[in-house]
């Protein structure tokens, strides 16, 4: 064992590698700060203004955004499509739901069972199916979305049709958001008290959360077998261990989006967990951008408050939403915020002249690459771009 | 029990109809169609267009008129769905699956909140209806009007079944099915029979849509998301890519369902129907009938 | 990543930052320390409504908008209430539970006083507390789940169980001896077939049927209902699966009584079931203008607000739910939860145009005002039958 292994000396680069840019400007800095004047103004928002309406709108916002971050571990990070994503959601809620009101459970200490009963739903559904084509878990996600659904409406215990109602807010070892809080004078009622609740902890661990779990082994692993699960089984990854963890953290995620839900609400039913909200949540996910923090954000935030500040939009949203879809995919297939996209008023690196060296080249290599994925022959365009726009 | 096999093969084979479309797509392109159910909805909303004028010239609605309409709507639906192939799936086809899947659910969005946009959301009533007093026959009322639906959409299979077994373009999807570059180097004019392929599937989705119409009564523009499902489930079931499996997984499905029903209760149908899917997939992911699938890389 | 000298920028940006925030926060009062909508005992006193304006059920947004304008107009025109006019304020609830609470917040933010919207009674379950909290008595026109009732809320609408109850009355008079009962799983479906099971005493309910109002061919369903031979069948879904239903229930070779419920009295009922398979189907409906002695002169007046259209369901209990809060209102001498709740509470036979008024203890409504009625008017409109009394 006290054999050393001999290391071989790296070879040096053919070229210079371009100083990495500094100040302000530098892509990563810039966006961690716009990211917390972000947090902030969020922070600040109910000193400015406190109506019930803009607190409920803005909440429910939230919330989706950490539903749509949990979908894009799902469809950005592991490029698995699940159509019935919602109903995760649905498991938290009714969850937590049952547990509040016929067991007198408080909210927090439902989130063990939240979590345990989204795993289960995990395996259950994506055990089988993640063996299988990646199409068929589309189907198979969206069926699972209609049994939960017309599970809840049928069962007794799920409150049948009309749901479960008067459940509580969140409350800590005897201490609930109801009871209001004051601090400096200041008096901070229920519902304000949540909004902050969602903002730190929901927004922290879904936005937090996941994109450092994108930029960690798992992230990387679950990224190279959405480009190509052979290369990286090849490479030593197990492609279903890989893609089941991603199911299970997005049904985690969406579980836990569900509990915010339906404290937020106060009452579920069944009808809020139809395929259209399954579809809406994928739609901010891919409009926004798939795998980027940043596009998700944006897309959850224009799916959840377009139809609030344009009532005239809520008519015609869904067929925007598909026709945009449709567009999307073509044009524009990352998303408006494309995982890797840096402003264009940010600081680049340089990338030198590479020196002609005397590798002889594959004959017809661009050929090829022209039939690979757009998003391959991104990647290869961009790869010397350093710094993700995250 | 002969009611429960009746009424189950009656269901299946407008499931049978719709499956073979999303099966003859799939089988060729790999392309899960999700818009399929909703050109069986397009399909009897056209219709619906096309008979208001024929009513207008030829006054009351009668079978023949309804034989000709059947046949305009299949044009149609089928051009619309040459379209789409068109316009939302060609230019995705060498990008990877996520892709062409995002816009397949993009395609069906569209047309479902066109139809609802334009014809509003209440069902519309169907101007035809066919209507029969039942026979008996072993127990269980059999109408006319179900008896030439099935008639037409047995005929329908059949001749599908003659293209693609024994004629020169059929060999061609067939061949496409295979190995796409290799056929393209054998002088197959692959987006000339992929067009056709979704030209006959369209069709195919589109006449089912027109039956279902004239037999129910009543059109809506969500009819489609439902039978969509249930089709891709038949699909499975039978073998997805397999002609006679999807036939097969059709009538399967409506006899499952229609007897799961009657254990069960109606509540349960659906749930009954995806659990199949899935059960399926966990022990014959193959179907009935299909053969053993590699992924594509 | 980051060197000493941007910390110290960090920590100078968050310093400013919270810095704005204290001046903000110093001069606004519409911030965490404001909130809450207080009457400022001038200018008129708003009414809001939650209704569906968007959505499959949007045509009843604008049936119940033009019933309680009409009813506010007259409020006004005589004197108003306690000196001050009315003014209605409407939301889009979609029907759904997430822009229901949106809206509901909305309408608090608003400063409402009191509340005379909700149709969707999934939609209407989580504004209740919303309103509760915000001191905002609410009277629902159109909603009726069971599980509204008794959460302070007031009902112009009768309840499920007084819809079963007249469904029952209505089984018993017709001597049914095989009943079976069908719904659509939706809430209010599943709520009045379980109120028509529970007191349905001596009757013979033999059997409870779901179908799934997305689908179209209920051939499984029916195979197993006239399994039961009923010779009575109750449908309490809405009328499109209805119309479908009795359509293929008459193929089936069932040419019994057939009842169905409030959702499914519409007039395109029969024209989805077509001429022959409407033959003996009747309804449960609480009274509307057109069924009642001088109900043409308020249709009149309807139209007058509307702009010349008709009046559809539930315009008339919207009509009446604003006329009923305005008298609360007028009695209490203040718009304050209270003294309004007790109020409407205190109303003994207030008289309606669907009848006299009184609540139960429970904020439902007494009696429910429930008839029968049979689609026999013009185009399959719905006219009374039997006032069952």
């Amino acid at each position: 064992m006290a054999h050393k292994i001999q290391r071989l000396p790296a070879p040096k680069p053919t070229i210079e590698r371009p100083p990495a840019v500094s100040g302000i400007l530098a892509p990563e800095r810039f966006m961690k700060m716009l990211a917390l004047v972000l947090f902030v103004g969020a922070t600040v928002l109910p000193f400015i203004t406190a109506t019930p309406y803009i607190i409920s709108i803005l909440t429910t916002a939230m919330i989706y955004i950490v539903l749509a971050m949990g979908l894009n571990v799902v469809v950005g990070y592991a490029g698995l499509l699940d159509l019935g994503y919602i109903a995760f959601m649905a498991v938290g809620a009714y969850t937590s739901g049952i547990l509040t009101t016929q067991f007198g459970l408080s909210m927090l200490e439902t989130i063990p069972f939240v979590v345990l009963a989204c795993i289960v739903a995990g395996v259950i559904i994506g055990g089988p199916t993640l063996r299988l084509r990646s199409d068929y878990l589309a189907i198979v996600t969206l069926g699972f979305g209609e049994i939960i659904r017309i599970t809840a409406n049928n069962l007794k215990v799920t409150g049948g049709p009309s749901g479960i109602h008067g459940i509580p807010t969140w409350s800590f070892f005897g201490w609930s958001f109801s009871d209001g809080l004051d601090i400096a004078g200041i008096h901070f009622g229920p519902k304000i008290l949540f909004y902050y609740f969602v903002l730190f902890v929901g927004i922290g661990l879904a936005v937090v959360g996941v994109s450092r779990l994108g930029k960690g082994k798992l992230g990387r692993a679950w990224k190279s077998v959405r480009d190509d699960e052979d290369v990286s089984e090849a490479m030593g990854i197990n492609g279903y261990k890989t893609k089941l963890m991603a199911y299970i953290i997005g049904a985690i995620w969406g579980g836990f989006a569900g509990t915010l839900m339906a404290g937020h609400l106060s009452a579920i039913s069944p009808n809020s967990f139809e395929f259209l909200y399954s579809a809406l949540v994928l739609m901010a996910v891919v409009l926004g951008g798939m795998g980027s923090t940043p596009g998700v954000i944006i897309g959850a935030l224009f799916v959840s408050l377009a139809p609030e500040l344009l009532r005239e939009f809520s008519e015609w949203r869904f067929l925007l939403f598909g026709v945009l879809l449709v567009v999307a995919m073509i044009f524009r297939p990352k998303g408006i915020w494309p995982a890797n996209a840096v402003l264009p008023f940010l600081k680049k690196r340089t990338i030198p002249e590479v020196p002609p060296t005397d590798v002889i080249g594959v004959v017809g290599l661009d050929d090829e690459l022209a039939e690979l994925p757009s998003e391959a022959r991104d990647l290869r365009d961009t790869r010397d771009e350093k710094g993700e726009g995250q | 029990m002969f009611q429960l096999i009746w009424n189950g093969l009656f269901v299946g084979s407008f499931y049978a109809l719709v499956a073979l479309g999303y099966s003859m797509v799939y089988g060729i392109i790999k392309l899960l169609n999700f818009a399929h159910g909703d050109l069986y909805m397009l399909g009897s909303f056209l219709a619906f267009v096309v008979l208001g004028g024929f009513t207008g010239l030829f006054g009351l609605g009668s079978i023949p008129i309804l034989l000709l309409v059947l046949l305009i709507t299949m044009l149609l639906t089928g051009g619309i769905g040459v379209l789409i192939e068109r316009v939302a799936y060609r230019p995705l086809r060498s990008s990877p699956r996520l892709a062409a899947l995002i816009t397949a659910v993009g395609v069906s969005f569209t047309l479902e909140y066109a139809v609802r946009q334009i014809f509003g959301a209440s069902p519309l009533v169907f101007p035809i209806r066919l209507q029969g007093a039942p026979i008996e026959v072993l127990g269980a009322r059999i109408t006319m009007p179900q008896l030439i639906l099935m008639l037409v959409a047995a005929v329908l299979m059949f001749l599908l079944q003659r293209y693609i077994m024994h004629s020169r373009e059929g060999r061609a999807m067939r061949a496409i099915a295979l190995d796409q570059k290799a056929s393209l180097l054998m002088g197959v004019n692959v987006n000339r029979v992929i067009s056709r392929t979704f030209f006959i599937g369209s069709a195919l989705a589109g006449a089912a849509g027109v039956m279902a119409a004239a037999y129910y009564g009543t059109i809506d523009f969500l009819m489609g998301f439902v039978i969509g499902l249930k089709a891709f489930t038949a699909a499975v079931i039978g073998g997805i890519g397999n002609l006679y499996g999807a036939m097969l997984g059709g009538l399967v499905l409506g006899l499952l369902e229609s007897f799961g029903t009657h254990f069960l209760g109606g509540q349960w149908r659906d749930v009954f129907a995806f659990g199949f899917l899935i059960l399926f997939l966990v022990f014959k992911p193959t179907g009935i009938l299909g053969e053993r699938v590699v992924e594509r890389v | 990543m980051f060197s000493r000298t941007t910390r110290t920028k960090r920590a100078l940006a968050l310093g400013a930052l919270a810095a704005s925030a204290a001046l903000v926060l110093s001069a606004c009062s519409g911030g965490v320390a404001g909130g809450g909508s207080t009457d400022s005992g001038d200018g008129p006193i708003k009414f809001g409504m939650l209704a569906p304006f968007s959505g499959s059920e949007a045509a009843f947004g604008d049936y119940m908008k033009f019933g309680a304008q009409l009813a506010i107009d007259e409020v006004n025109a005589d004197g108003g209430v306690n000196g001050r006019d009315l003014e209605l304020v409407t939301e889009d609830d979609g029907c759904d539970a997430t822009a229901s609470v949106a809206a509901a917040n909305k309408l608090v933010s608003a400063g409402v006083q009191g509340s005379v919207g909700g149709y969707c009674s999934g939609a209407t379950l989580p504004t209740l507390p919303i309103f509760s909290e915000a001191g905002i008595p609410m009277v629902i026109p159109a909603a009726n789940s069971t599980k509204l009732v008794g959460q302070g809320a007031f009902m112009i609408n009768g309840t499920g169980t007084q819809q079963g109850a007249a469904a029952v009355a209505y089984a018993t008079k017709l001597g049914a001896k095989s009943i079976v009962v069908i719904d659509d799983t939706t809430d209010y479906s599943v709520d009045l077939a379980n109120q028509f099971a529970e007191q349905a005493g001596d009757l013979n309910v033999s059997k409870r049927e779901s179908v799934n109002p997305d689908e179209k061919d209920f051939s499984a369903n029916i195979n197993s209902v006239l399994g039961a031979s009923p010779d009575f069948v109750f449908w309490t879904g809405y009328y499109q699966a209805g119309g479908l239903l009795i359509n293929q229930l008459r193929t089936a070779g069932y040419d019994g009584p057939v009842l169905v419920g409030d959702g499914s009295v519409d007039a395109q009922l029969a024209a989805i079931a077509g001429p022959d398979a409407i033959e003996n189907v009747t309804g449960t409906f609480t009274r509307t203008p057109d069924m009642l002695e001088g109900g043409d002169a308020w249709v009149e007046a309807y139209k007058g607000v509307s702009g010349g259209a008709e009046p559809g369901p539930y315009s008339m209990q919207t009509y009446e739910a604003v006329k009923v809060l305005a008298e609360a209102m007028n009695e209490a001498g203040s718009t304050d939860y209270e003294a309004v709740t007790a109020a409407l509470k205190g109303l003994k036979n207030f008289p309606l145009l669907s009848g006299d008024l009184t609540f139960a203890s429970d904020g439902s409504r007494e009696g429910g005002g429930f008839v029968i009625v049979e689609p026999t008017g013009d185009g399959g409109a719905f006219v009374l039958k039997d006032d069952l009394s």
